[in-house]
């Protein structure tokens, strides 16, 4: 389809706005750009066609089935939307005075409450913008923490092979070392090797449990003695808390610190790849750190605090207040026994799926799951030449958005699967035909699953030619 | 309560019957039983139509104002109709970032769009997909400017307090030197800042306009940041943009800004979207996401994520940022907003916040209040005078009005967009000029 | 001239007292299509194992180890707009040349190095 500058028409007008009934002043010539910026100018009937077009060749969790691992594609309720653009909401401005703004300080207080509950912790901010951000807002308080007890020697932090990618690149923009633990025969941390890597010099170990392999971490107790011990602190990735809310907190697993995905976890949308939220929770220590301001609730109403140790600010104003929104809704909705048993059900329905296959697609043997799982086709490859790759655009095919490809690192020929509790059993049954007939069709037709996909807007893209000569901006010829 | 799982008793049974287990609980065996929580301590979940109530009520207990003479980081502007409306077509809210070209091809085609209108907007010669916000891609784009020797930030006292708090922050465990130098005339102080520039500075950090709304001598600034063998950081109002020189024309290296202005809601202050655009020699350093033309084995035009040996998930703790996600339906929402305008559509609205600003500091003078500083300014300026500023709004709030930002006892910050009329800001000054 | 091998993959074309530096043609096979090639910086010296620069393909980067010691004195600027000549001649694209100041007794020759790939 043609991109909107290849549509535009000199002169064509969409929206107009009021002309003003004061004098037009003019801004002095010296500061004034050569040319107007080369902006698309189209008719509002071509504007609205051209973005319904763009929204028929997107994919989204209201398209169909999405088991995109680690990213916790769940229903993104309406009434979250509704609720977020109501105008006492939207239209509010950030720095006016607390007074008039009690009720976008209740949503913070009364969500920062809710979730300080559900992982466990003491206080949270809201203020990070997406996971990553979380991340490394929490190694900041870390650092912060440390530096107060004037335990300078602590740098480095430490970070399982099977880590999301994040954990040591937030870690390193907050000043810290990395060392990299490998895993055990059973995918979780390996203790021995644990055991040598802490020591003085430890701030922080980062740990996601469930871990990316979607298998809960049993070590976790020794895990956080040794830590502990050794005077470092325990930092929950929180990506794949959707598992365990309601079931187990972080907390009282014995971290110190949690990010949040309020994008992955509590329904808010994920829009394209943002934006998101990234709480942080922190045990009592740690809560002077944390970034300003806070909202806190007293007798004469709600207010902005500002702490004197506060690592500062990370992000303007208040961090992505419309998400919050969204999650309280959830929240709201679910309740105490809703929470629990989403993750129930983002359990039984990954279990399902995998209990169903996994003749086909091996993974972890002998355990059940939580949210995820990963299976290897590493031994389908050697078989047929058929790659996880070639599996994941023949899904496409078929209408299904592929699981997570080649992650974690660890596993060969990764494909990540997290079908969510939100999905239903009539699906999952589909997918499950589907995966099956899929693994079958690698023996018959291999060369037709290495060019998949067939019925897709377009093939398989060239990624070399892309990173090489880079286009990234439409030119007029 | 509403819980938005689809399973019914019967299937639940079947699944669980599927998996071999008797129970939910069985699949949580891996959990030691000593750390299982009892209970969750929140309220009991609700009905649709209660949590409906439940959030109406919350959002009536913030005040809404039909008058609102306030910026400061944050602008109110007309959002047309067909923005709302597209953009909120589930496609764009419910997908995610586009991993999956051969089926994403509308979210990528959307950013790569956005892309080419920051390009336009700033003459940079690349984009990212856009971050978190104004004030981190100041950060980002201070954190790319740093190399082995060069590791101070240079900037000044007249940016947005919050981005200055931001890039402190970043700054800290980096080993970064922020100096901030002193404005005493609004603007910044060429000679003064001539006198700091060193071999060790990395970057010059301004903002166009200025947080007090002044235009700045940009072209000089750059110049001289050059000279110094340091880069040119500006952070642009991106309605401003639409007819003040682009960075490009400043000399710029890194563009920055918010692009909240462009049909983002204030929303108490999120979500809005940061944009950053380089020069192509910068490119390669150049956090978040990028999406890149190319085509198909057929031959057919196709967008891809790419650069992607930049980021985190590939370069892990060698990257140069952490950054993953982008402000995608944010950023969608402000291509959105730059096609519904256009070039002149968007040249109109900054024209319109000029003769509105000007035509309320000029009421605001007739009404007793002292403009601070004499630069020429765009849409924001600041007034001061004898009368405390607490007083001064108190009283605008009372007639339904939200007036300037309090900068200190007598001094406030005003900002007026094309919302205003005539008649708004004639009651506005009117006010004001009751005020004893 | 004689040709020397890391066990990292890169080679040393050592000529009097310089050395042209590239990668192997196991080793470019290995990498994939290259997208991009980081150059290192003409005046700075380099430790044998030292991290010399990195290479880009579509979803890995690498780093490359200096396979001598010494002062870098050229670059092969040719590579900057067209990383593919290392796919196409891994052992004509050479990336830098290095003043040597010392050169690692652990390094291999050709049959050597064959043998070592061989595993």
């Amino acid at each position: 389809m043609n991109l909107i500058f290849e549509i535009s028409e000199h002169g064509k007008r969409c929206a107009t706005i009021r002309t003003p009934d004061v004098k037009a002043v003019k801004t002095d010539k010296k500061y004034l750009r050569a040319e107007k910026p080369a902006l698309p100018e189209v008719s509002e009937v071509d504007f609205s066609r051209h973005y319904t077009a763009l929204s028929r060749r997107a994919f989204g969790v209201d398209n169909g089935f999405y088991p995109l691992g680690s990213c916790t594609m769940k229903y993104n309720p309406k009434i979250n939307e509704e609720v977020a653009a109501l105008p006492g909401f939207t239209r509010v401005h950030p720095l006016q005075d607390e007074k008039t703004v009690q009720g976008s300080l209740e949503v913070m207080e009364t969500l920062s409450g809710y979730l300080a509950e559900i992982t466990g912790m003491d206080a949270v901010t809201l203020q990070p913008n997406a996971g990553a951000h979380g991340e490394y807002t929490g190694l900041l308080l870390i650092a912060a923490y440390h530096a107060a007890r004037r335990d300078f020697k602590r740098t480095k932090v430490i970070v399982p092979d099977s880590a999301h990618g994040t954990n040591p690149a937030s870690a390193v923009m907050a000043g810290f070392e990395i060392i990299n633990v490998p895993s055990d025969e059973e995918k979780g941390v390996d203790l021995k090797a644990l055991k040598k890597a802490v020591g003085r010099d430890t701030a922080a170990l980062m740990l996601t449990n469930p871990t990316t392999l979607g298998l809960f971490e049993k070590n976790i107790k020794e895990i956080s003695e040794i830590i502990h011990k050794a005077g470092g602190l325990l930092y929950y990735d929180g990506a794949n808390l959707n598992a365990v809310m309601g079931v187990v907190r972080p907390g009282d697993m014995g971290f110190d610190v949690v990010h949040l995905n309020l994008h992955k976890t509590f329904s808010t949308p994920h829009g394209g790849g943002g934006p998101g939220s990234g709480p942080v929770g922190c045990k009592k220590a740690l809560a002077p750190f944390l970034p300003d301001p806070r909202v806190e609730k007293t007798e004469k109403g709600y207010k902005f605090v500002y702490g004197k140790k506060s690592i500062g600010k990370v992000a303007s104003f208040y961090g992505n207040f419309g998400v919050y929104v969204r999650a309280l809704a959830y929240i709201t909705a679910l309740g105490a026994e809703g929470i629990k048993s989403a993750a129930q059900h983002a359990v039984l329905n990954a279990n399902y799926l995998k209990a169903n296959i996994e003749d086909l697609y091996p993974t972890e043997k002998g355990r059940h799951c939580m949210h995820e799982f990963v299976v290897s086709m590493q031994e389908l490859k050697d078989k047929t030449g058929v790659s996880a790759m070639d599996i994941a655009k023949t899904m496409i095919d078929r209408g299904y958005h592929p699981p997570t490809m080649y992650f974690p690192l660890i596993i060969h020929e990764a494909l990540m699967f997290e079908p969510t509790e939100t999905e239903n059993k009539r699906t999952l049954d589909e997918v499950i035909a589907a995966l099956r007939e899929i693994y079958e069709e690698a023996f018959k037709d291999p060369e037709y699953m290495k060019a998949a996909p067939h019925h897709a807007q377009i093939g398989r893209p060239d990624e070399v030619k892309a990173a090489r000569q880079p286009v990234v901006r439409y030119i007029k010829n | 309560m509403s819980d938005y799982l689809s399973a019914t008793e019967r299937e639940t049974k079947e699944m669980l019957d599927s998996i071999g287990v008797k129970s939910l609980d069985e699949l949580f065996e891996d959990v030691p039983a000593d750390l299982k929580l009892k209970k969750l301590n929140l309220p009991a979940g609700k009905s649709q139509q209660e949590t409906m109530e439940i959030m109406t009520a919350l959002s009536q207990k913030n005040k809404v104002y039909d008058i609102i003479l306030r910026g400061a980081g944050s602008y109110d502007h007309y959002i047309p109709s067909m923005v709302k409306n597209l953009s909120s077509r589930s496609e764009f809210i419910t997908a995610y970032t586009p991993y999956q070209a051969e089926m994403s091809q509308g979210i990528l085609q959307a950013i790569f769009e956005y892309q080419s209108m920051i390009c336009d907007l700033t003459g940079m010669d690349v984009s990212n997909a856009s971050v978190y916000n104004g004030a981190n891609a100041a950060a980002e784009a201070m954190l790319m400017c740093c190399e082995k020797n060069r590791k101070t930030l240079v900037t000044f006292q007249n940016i947005r307090p919050d981005t200055l708090k931001v890039l402190k922050t970043y700054a800290r465990r980096r080993g970064i030197t922020v100096k901030v130098l002193p404005v005493p005339g609004g603007a910044v102080d060429l000679k003064a800042l001539k006198c700091e520039l060193g071999e060790e500075t990395a970057s010059v950090y301004i903002e166009q306009p200025n947080y007090f709304g002044l235009i700045e001598n940009a072209e000089e600034i750059g110049k001289a940041a050059h000279e110094a063998g340091a880069k040119f950081v500006m952070g642009c109002n991106p309605i401003a943009l639409a007819i003040l020189k682009s960075p490009a024309e400043c000399g710029a290296d890194i563009a920055v800004g918010d692009a909240q202005p462009l049909g983002l809601p204030m929303a108490f202050g999120g979500p809005y979207v940061g944009y950053m655009a380089c020069t192509n020699k910068e490119m390669r350093k150049l956090p978040g996401r990028i999406v890149g033309e190319t085509c198909d084995h057929d031959g057919n035009r196709a967008y891809v994520l790419t650069l992607q040996a930049r980021e985190q998930h590939i370069r892990r703790e060698k990257a140069f940022s952490n950054i993953c996600s982008n402000q995608a339906y944010c950023a969608l929402v402000a291509s959105m907003y730059m096609s519904a305008m256009g070039p002149d559509g968007m040249g109109e609205v900054a024209e319109a916040c000029v003769s509105y600003a000007h035509y309320l500091a000029d009421g605001l003078k007739g009404a007793g209040l002292k403009l601070k500083y004499h630069g020429d300014f765009f849409h924001e300026f600041v007034t001061e005078s004898d009368i405390p500023a607490d007083k001064i709004l108190k009283a605008l709030d009372k007639a339904g009005i939200l007036g300037g930002l309090k900068l200190s006892k007598n001094e406030i910050l005003w900002c007026a967009t094309e919302t205003l009329s005539k008649a708004a800001i004639d009651k506005a000054v009117d006010v004001v000029r009751r005020v004893k | 001239m004689k040709i020397l091998y890391r066990e990292s993959h890169e080679w040393a074309a050592i000529e009097g007292k310089t050395a042209k530096i590239g990668i192997s043609d196991h080793a470019q096979k290995e990498l994939g299509d290259l997208v991009f090639i980081n150059l290192p910086e003409v005046g700075a010296t380099v430790k044998a194992g030292d991290v010399l620069c990195d290479v880009e393909s579509v979803k890995a980067v690498s780093d490359l180890y200096a396979p001598v010691s010494g002062k870098i004195v050229k670059v092969n600027e040719e590579l900057e707009g067209a990383p593919e000549l290392i796919n196409r001649d891994a052992m004509g694209a050479w990336i830098c040349e290095i003043e040597v100041t010392e050169v690692p007794s652990d390094l291999m020759d050709e049959a050597a190095y064959a043998k070592f790939i061989k595993g």
